[in-house]
């Protein structure tokens, strides 16, 4: 999917973007953690570089929208805006345990 | 087929809120008649019965094969929202989405 580029995007569409890419980062993180309690781990490594790869297209949008507020450009607040950040911090911690756990299981092997 | 039943399923029934809202303007627009809800992810299981097909976030496409199980039940099809409709918060892409799904099943 290429990377988006928010002068083209409604603001309800940066939002629905930031969620569907933390949301497929978030689906892939949960599931490299199921792949690894079935002893895949190699599916669980290339599973979790993916959801760091879709989070990677969340922070580009991100990153277009912080530099459009540093040249005071007014980012209108929505519901839908602050509910697809919170998406996007909880992916980030999800990665970051997930992560953790995974490594936590092989020890116990 | 009568009234056509959709029921969207995403983690928090948020996002998925809106996109309803999107699909019921396009539904009336074509003079179509149509019921769409959403739902939070620990109440798709509960509602899909009501249901003719289930679309769900991509936040939770890990969880289709398991929907997918629940839903076999009631001969209804699971699938999640194509992404390029999702990202765009395109209500009518969504809805030809679930009326092909419907299709299939038919």
């Amino acid at each position: 999917m290429n990377e988006a580029n928010i002068d083209v995007l409604t603001n309800e569409q940066i939002g629905f973007q930031l969620i569907l890419h933390s949301g497929n980062a978030r689906s892939k993180v949960l599931e490299a953690l199921r792949q690894s309690r079935q002893g895949d781990e190699a599916r669980a490594a290339a599973l979790l570089k993916e959801a760091e790869e879709d989070l990677n297209r969340a922070h580009h949008i991100h990153f277009q929208m912080i530099q459009r507020e540093a040249s005071d450009e007014k980012i209108e607040f929505s519901l839908i805006l602050m509910h697809a950040e919170d998406h996007l911090m909880s992916t980030l911690t999800m990665k970051e345990l997930v992560k953790e756990l995974i490594e936590w299981g092989k020890q116990r092997l | 087929m009568g009234v056509k039943k959709i029921l969207l399923a995403c983690s928090s029934g948020m996002s998925t809120s809106l996109l309803v809202t999107k699909m019921q303007q396009y539904v009336k627009s074509i003079g179509d008649e149509a019921e769409i809800w959403a739902v939070g992810q620990d109440q798709a299981k509960a509602e899909m019965a009501k249901a003719d097909v289930v679309l769900i976030g991509p936040q939770m496409s890990f969880l289709k094969s398991e929907l997918q199980k629940e839903a076999d039940k009631y001969d209804v099809k699971v699938d999640v929202i194509d992404m390029v409709a999702y990202g765009m918060a395109d209500g009518k892409k969504v809805y030809e989405q679930a009326l092909r799904l419907m299709g299939e099943n038919q």
